[in-house]
């Protein structure tokens, strides 16, 4: 034992005066699947944690061998007991034990230290770096701020994304929901928008909060590893609920985020969510509603789903002015089975979102990634948070594209085309390569608006259509060396003036000119 | 079901009414519905509740040795006052593990002042934070 632990020890004892304060308490008399019937506790209030007595009978040194406390959290309150679920180990709880009442309701620590870091649904540290020092307590179930309260969705939260920030754009304080079979590509969305908000400038940086609901630990560990190795981590929170936990913290994760998110909204900073995903907390959510004797409804849910994810969601906002001005942008994730999205829990979600991104697994198994279907993808108000410079390149992309897939169809069965049809089809192809995008590697938006606009105005109509993604990477760095200023203005005025339409058109002719080869025939 | 039964049977007798007369009326409801059967099942779920309810507004002082009782029982004084038990209700039960001191638990209540959870915050406090 080192002296300053001793010095500890030595000024505690000399502090202690031994309290006679009575704790409300209960007993266990049943306990199974992560849920325990308490017996007393008649005083205790809906969501308020309880601490489990292990120490009764045990010897002191065996009670310091102990784990912590284990918790546990109140969901029923009945007649002559109380139902809560454990907030850890089952095996640890055990009949006839004691519980104590906390008179606390269940909150989270949030704090600026958090950042970098990854915390469990408790908020409690779970990569061994050692605890918080100095946290606020952030209720995990809060109300979501009223009308008043409330602004208008005007900044757009850029994701790095093309297909995404061109056609189906986010603004800060919104709810899109990303939705998709499995193995489409829905956490890279998700990943390469938190990586994007490096290309921001700090002041106006989101802090990012990534919570991870019944996933793999691997998968996670893989995320932790991806952010920090791009240096995202720095503004980026990771709350982990893996499949190995309980489903009451899996069912809690999402809230615990929102929690800590609301501190930093609280503080008039942008802070971006992101659930992966909400599919996982239902099931979590259904099982310890059934374990707790709630009245199943339709695919066994209980009956309060829909409020679960509507009450999580609403707490996405932007606050006014008088409230400081931060947002909370939300990207919950669902996860559909064979691309039914017509099931319970997602359409539930999409009534609840402003708008949605379908991942198409046809789309992804033709390489075409991100695999959004823009048929059926929308954003209800991003628009209104869409730069001018990106709205001027990226009105008629949507429409371009939906022709063209409607022409891709007829094309199986008809062999002569006309010439205008022909021309619409090869220019939906080579759009649809532009929007092609490799993961982790999202582009900033002023890039973003130059690429677009030159496949606005034909520049890649003379390329090889398999060759449409070499040439606009090329294209892109020319851009960089040759012209920074003229990217550097479109990102700080956000908008296309006439000017610097006319420098990026003779940007298109210098490339065109320095790189005859790439553009020689279809 | 018979669970149900022998709540409505205790809540008849905490009621007021007299043991005799309330097993009498359910065995009359009983009989009027061909649950008779019941009987013995309600019997025992009854003596479940009875148990239940006397762990709950039963109540222990734990002491580490038996001769800290008598300071135990004295210190417990003003508590078991405020709580509204009689110190001759009081069950006696010795837990060397508690090192030193007294436990008193029962009506939902917990006091323990005792060395064992003094020790316990004290190591919580200097070793975990």
């Amino acid at each position: 034992m080192d002296a300053s632990t001793v010095e500890k020890i030595v000024k505690e004892i000399e502090n202690i005066a031994p309290s006679h304060e009575g704790a409300h308490v209960g007993k266990v008399v049943a306990v199974g699947d992560g849920v325990v019937a308490i017996d007393g506790l008649s005083k205790a209030v809906m969501s308020e944690i309880v601490v489990f007595e292990e120490g009764k009978g045990k010897k002191l040194k065996d009670s310091m061998e102990a784990q912590g406390e284990l918790y546990g959290l109140i969901l029923n309150l009945e007649e002559d007991g109380v139902r809560a679920s454990i907030l850890g180990e089952t095996s640890r709880v055990s009949e006839g034990m004691t519980v104590k009442s906390t008179g606390r309701i269940l909150s989270v620590p949030a704090s600026e230290e958090m950042l970098g870091r990854v915390v469990n649904a408790l908020g409690e540290p779970a990569d061994g770096k050692g605890p918080f020092k100095k946290t606020t307590m952030m209720p995990v179930e809060r109300q979501a701020a009223g009308v008043i309260d409330r602004k208008g969705v005007s900044v757009p939260l850029q994701t790095g994304i093309k297909a995404i920030d061109a056609m189906i754009p986010i603004g800060r304080g919104q709810r899109e929901l990303i939705i998709g079979d499995r193995g489409t590509g829905k956490t890279t969305v998700a990943i390469d928008t938190i990586l994007n908000q490096k290309n921001e400038p700090k002041d106006k940086r989101p802090i990012c909060i990534y919570v991870a609901i019944g996933q793999k630990e691997s998968k996670t560990a893989r995320i932790a590893q991806q952010l920090r190795e791009q240096g995202a981590m720095e503004y980026t929170i990771i709350v982990d609920a893996p499949a190995s936990t309980p489903a009451a913290l899996q069912y809690l994760a999402p809230f615990s985020g929102v929690a800590i998110g609301e501190y930093f909204m609280d503080q008039g900073k942008d802070v971006l969510i992101i659930y992966d995903d909400l599919s996982k907390q239902a099931t979590a959510y259904r099982q310890l509603s059934l374990l707790l004797r709630r009245p199943p409804g339709r695919e066994a849910y209980p009956g309060d789903i829909f409020y679960l994810h509507s009450r999580l969601l609403e707490r996405a906002c932007r606050l006014s002015e008088e409230k400081g001005g931060g947002s909370i942008t939300a990207l919950p994730i669902i996860e559909t089975q064979e691309g039914d999205v017509t099931g319970y829990i997602p359409t539930n979600v999409i009534s609840i979102t402003d708008g949605q991104m379908f991942l198409i697994a046809d789309l992804f198994n033709k390489g075409i990634r991100p695999a959004i279907d823009v048929g059926i993808s929308v954003s209800r108000v991003g628009a209104a948070a869409q730069t001018k410079a990106m709205k001027g390149v990226a009105g008629g992309i949507k429409l371009e594209l939906a022709q063209f897939r409607d022409l891709e169809a007829f094309m199986q069965f008809a062999s002569d085309l006309d010439k205008e049809t022909a021309d619409r089809i090869e220019s939906g192809r080579r759009m649809v390569e532009v929007l092609k995008q490799k993961n982790g590697a999202p582009i900033p938006v002023e890039k973003q608006v130059a690429i677009l606009y030159a496949a606005g105005h034909k520049f890649f109509a003379e390329v090889p259509v398999n060759k449409v993604t070499a040439v606009e990477a090329q294209f892109t760095q020319f851009l960089d060396a040759q012209y920074a200023k003229t990217l550097a203005e479109i990102k700080k005025t956000g908008q296309l003036s006439d000017e610097l339409k006319k420098t990026l058109n003779i940007a298109m002719n210098e490339f065109k000119l320095a790189h005859k080869e790439l553009f020689a025939s279809r | 079901m018979e669970q149900t039964y022998a709540q409505a049977l205790w809540k008849m007798v905490e009621g007021g009414m007299s043991p005799v007369k309330a097993v009498h009326a359910l065995r009359d409801l009983l009989k009027l519905r061909g649950r008779e059967a019941l009987l013995p099942r309600i019997g025992r779920a009854f003596a479940r509740i009875a148990q239940r309810e006397g762990k709950r507004t039963g109540i222990t002082l734990s002491v580490a040795r038996e001769k800290d009782e008598r300071a135990a029982k004295s210190a417990v004084k003003t508590i078991l006052a405020e709580i509204g038990v009689e110190p001759k209700e009081v069950n006696i039960l010795v837990d060397d593990s508690l090192i030193g001191g007294w436990r008193l638990e029962g009506k939902e209540t917990l006091v323990d002042a005792s060395h064992k959870k003094e020790l316990l915050e004290l190591f919580n406090r200097s070793v975990r934070a």
